[in-house]
């Protein structure tokens, strides 16, 4: 992985204990880069679509080809992205319904486009607009990390998408969004975890296990109870439920649970 | 006329660039069967392979080679020398896919169905331990769409979606690949049987949201394996009628 982090805390070689603020905030980390590049999508498409609007006439695929390049610099920047791009909202593009502008790294590390069937005369996978990688920030306005889910569209991976809106004139264009292979993060995120006194569990806004390191709770499972979105947007980021501690890795929509420690 | 037919060949591979893919590789694929620059019995590159030479994603390559099936001019054999063939077409579509279930014997198709009811089973138990209510909305709306569906090849790919949407919705990318494959299979073949019976169809589907909705396993489980089993007792029917009545 590209953007591996050595052993946690940078303290020297005694295996020292992390506490959960600081699990949490390598967490957050990890996560931001994958952000930047979003953001750095975001930029770009937002430039492309301003320009066409200042040219007064609506964008098309064409101008979307200009993002390619930053696109491929940051799948090779980043091993941690598997799938990075634009994804317009219908009706956008003058030359065409639907479009996704996204490119993949494929596991020889090539770099290639995905190139999806959007007419839904012949594709039953047509219509992208109910994942939660789109629908979440459209409806909130909020960078969102959608997933863990299978990604049967894109990859057939198990995967995260941390995808953001992009607004032009106030109005919602569509998402520039990343996708982290739950595998590759469970890589990044698993030893700084493993420091921890106790088991832990990075739990996504709706209770769905990312990564844990208790054998109760595996990837995929569902957390039911503590109302995980209130820690999010809370005013301290933490909680407590029945002796476990919540905790928001910083910004990002992701919460660590812990155990009492003993 | 080998080098002329060679060029031809790899443009047949090269890749597409519009946007209804499926229809280009179809269309593709379809007139290098019938031009004969592919020839009968020929055995395709294998699915990524092909994909990407096509330069287009698995999911669209998949439904390329459904429709290329329910034309009758590709069949897919599993397991060792398994792959897909080329079938050089010798009569009309309809007849075509009257023969594709012709070349499949009941015992076939009752391993496929049992195959299938073991992966939805699966699934369904799962989603009911994993799935949270939102996941849900997508099996609504699919199985609405499978009632506004036009014609029975549309309500086969919405039917082949409810079953790996069912699969995503256990958290689990090993039974969604299985049911992505066993939809290409069966998703041919189900054209046949889905002239009828839609509403029992999907009130039987909606049945197992339910049972997932209340977290009730076992329930899920079995009522998922029934869906799979009836659509499949439909082709084992169909396939047992006596020629020439439709299997009516």
């Amino acid at each position: 992985m590209g953007s591996s982090h050595p052993s946690a805390g940078g303290a020297a070689d005694t295996p020292a204990e992390a506490t959960a603020a600081d699990v949490a905030a390598r967490v957050r980390d990890t996560l931001e880069v994958v952000f930047e590049a979003v953001a750095e999508t975001l930029a770009d498409t937002t430039a492309v679509l301003t320009a066409a609007a200042d040219r007064g006439t609506p964008p098309t695929t064409g101008d979307l080809a200009a993002l390619r390049p930053g696109l491929e610099h940051r799948l090779g920047r980043l091993g941690l992205v598997s799938g990075i791009g634009f994804v317009a909202a219908p009706g956008l593009l003058a030359d065409v319904p639907a479009w996704l502008e996204w490119w993949q790294s494929g596991a020889d590390g090539t770099v290639r486009p995905l190139l999806l069937d959007l007419d839904p005369g012949h594709s039953a996978y047509s219509d992208y607009t109910h994942w939660d990688w789109y629908a979440l920030p459209r409806d909130t306005g909020l960078r969102a990390v959608a997933g863990p889910y299978v990604d049967y569209l894109c990859s057939d991976e198990y995967s995260l998408t941390l995808s953001a809106p992009v607004t032009v004139g106030g109005a919602f264009a569509g998402v520039a969004a990343a996708d982290v292979y739950l595998s590759h993060f469970e890589a990044a995120v698993m030893p700084v975890l493993r420091e921890l006194p106790g088991p832990a569990c990075l739990v996504n806004a709706r209770g769905r296990v990312a990564v844990s390191t208790d054998t109760r709770y595996l990837a995929g499972s569902l957390l039911r109870g503590p109302d995980f979105a209130a820690v999010l947007t809370g005013p301290d980021g933490a909680a407590d439920h029945y002796g476990a501690r919540l905790r928001a890795c910083g910004s990002i929509p992701i919460v660590l649970a812990t155990a009492p420690a003993g | 006329m080998a080098q002329d037919v060679g060029g031809a060949r790899r443009a047949v591979f090269a890749p597409v660039d519009t946007r209804a893919r499926v229809d280009t590789v179809v269309r593709r694929l379809s007139d290098a069967i019938e031009l004969g620059l592919l020839a009968d019995g020929e055995q395709l590159p294998g699915e990524s392979d092909l994909a990407a030479q096509l330069g287009v994603s698995t999911v669209t390559l998949r439904e390329a080679l459904m429709a290329l099936r329910q034309q009758g001019l590709v069949t897919t054999r599993r397991g060792r020398g398994g792959g897909s063939f080329v079938t050089l077409p010798d009569a009309p579509a309809a007849d075509r896919l009257h023969a594709l279930l012709a070349a499949w014997s009941t015992d076939e198709l009752r391993d496929l169905g049992d195959h299938w009811a073991a992966v939805s089973g699966a699934a369904a138990r799962l989603a009911a331990q994993r799935t949270e209510p939102g996941d849900l909305r997508q099996l609504h709306r699919t199985l609405d769409e499978l009632g506004e569906a036009a014609d029975p090849p549309a309500r086969s790919r919405m039917l082949g979606r409810f079953h790996v949407e069912l699969a995503a919705a256990a958290q689990s990318a090993r039974l969604t690949r299985e049911a992505v494959g066993i939809q290409t299979d069966v998703g041919a073949l189900l054209c046949l049987v889905l002239d009828r019976g839609l509403e029992e169809i999907r009130n039987r589907h909606r049945s197992v949201i339910s049972a997932v909705q209340d977290g009730a396993h076992e329930q899920a489980r079995a009522l998922a394996e029934q869906c799979a089993e009836e659509s499949v007792a439909r082709l084992i029917g169909l396939r047992l009628a006596p020629p020439g009545t439709g299997g009516r």
